[in-house]
């Protein structure tokens, strides 16, 4: 979808939760394979990591983090992603990332608190 | 929940009949999600909706997902629908969030 344009200092900063998010996800599989019986936990980890960061920034809102891991065997994946808020206030940032063996999506939704 | 019914009727409306196709699925995901978001807007309540949606081809691979929300556990709240037919899987989720 679009990328989110925001113009006001102490709202969402994308670019910092881009960021953040690469870490989280180098940290939880970062030299892994794709496993079937680790993805459960891989997952759980990455949302969590991720949350625990954005809420340690203290700022006024409310988060959803989603993360998908797919093996690559050549399947096609699609995704896609739509908002009804206040687009003044509220922003969304996607990172896809992989290796050899898998792809991994997350995504960050901030609702600001009124 | 309503939205539940709401999500299946827009996945069903979207791409119901179809075989995957590469060429089309980027329209298939919008068109999913942008039905299933004015349908909720037309709910008229107050809230704020976020609406994802994945399509994936039927191969053989594996494919996880998982999401964790940090909000009013009162108020707030999400729903997802795992849809599929022959030739592709289709994971539709709905989080509304009070204002």
């Amino acid at each position: 979808m679009e990328e989110f344009h925001n113009g006001n200092e102490g709202s969402f900063n994308q670019e910092e939760v881009d960021n953040s998010i690469k870490e989280c996800i180098e940290s939880v599989v970062g030299g892994d394979d794709y496993s079937q019986s680790l993805v459960n936990k891989w997952t759980a980890g990455i949302v969590e990591r991720c949350l625990t960061q954005l809420v340690k920034q203290g700022k006024p809102y409310k988060y959803i983090v989603t993360c998908a891991v797919m093996q690559k065997t050549g399947a096609g994946l699609h995704t896609a992603n739509s908002c009804y808020w206040d687009t003044t206030m509220d922003g969304s940032c996607t990172v896809r990332w992989e290796n050899r063996t898998m792809y991994c999506v997350v995504s960050v939704f901030a609702v600001a608190i009124a | 929940m309503d939205d539940y019914q709401t999500e299946e009727e827009s996945v069903e409306a979207a791409i119901g009949g179809n075989a995957y196709q590469h060429s089309r699925v980027n329209q298939w995901s919008t068109s999913v999600v942008e039905q299933c978001l004015s349908q909720l807007s037309k709910l008229g309540k107050p809230f704020k909706y976020i609406v994802t949606c994945i399509i994936m081809q039927k191969n053989g691979a594996g494919l996880q997902t998982a999401s964790t929300c940090f909000w009013d556990n009162s108020t707030d709240g999400s729903c997802a629908v795992r849809w599929e037919n022959k030739s592709m899987y289709c994971i539709v989720s709905v989080f509304g969030l009070a204002i």
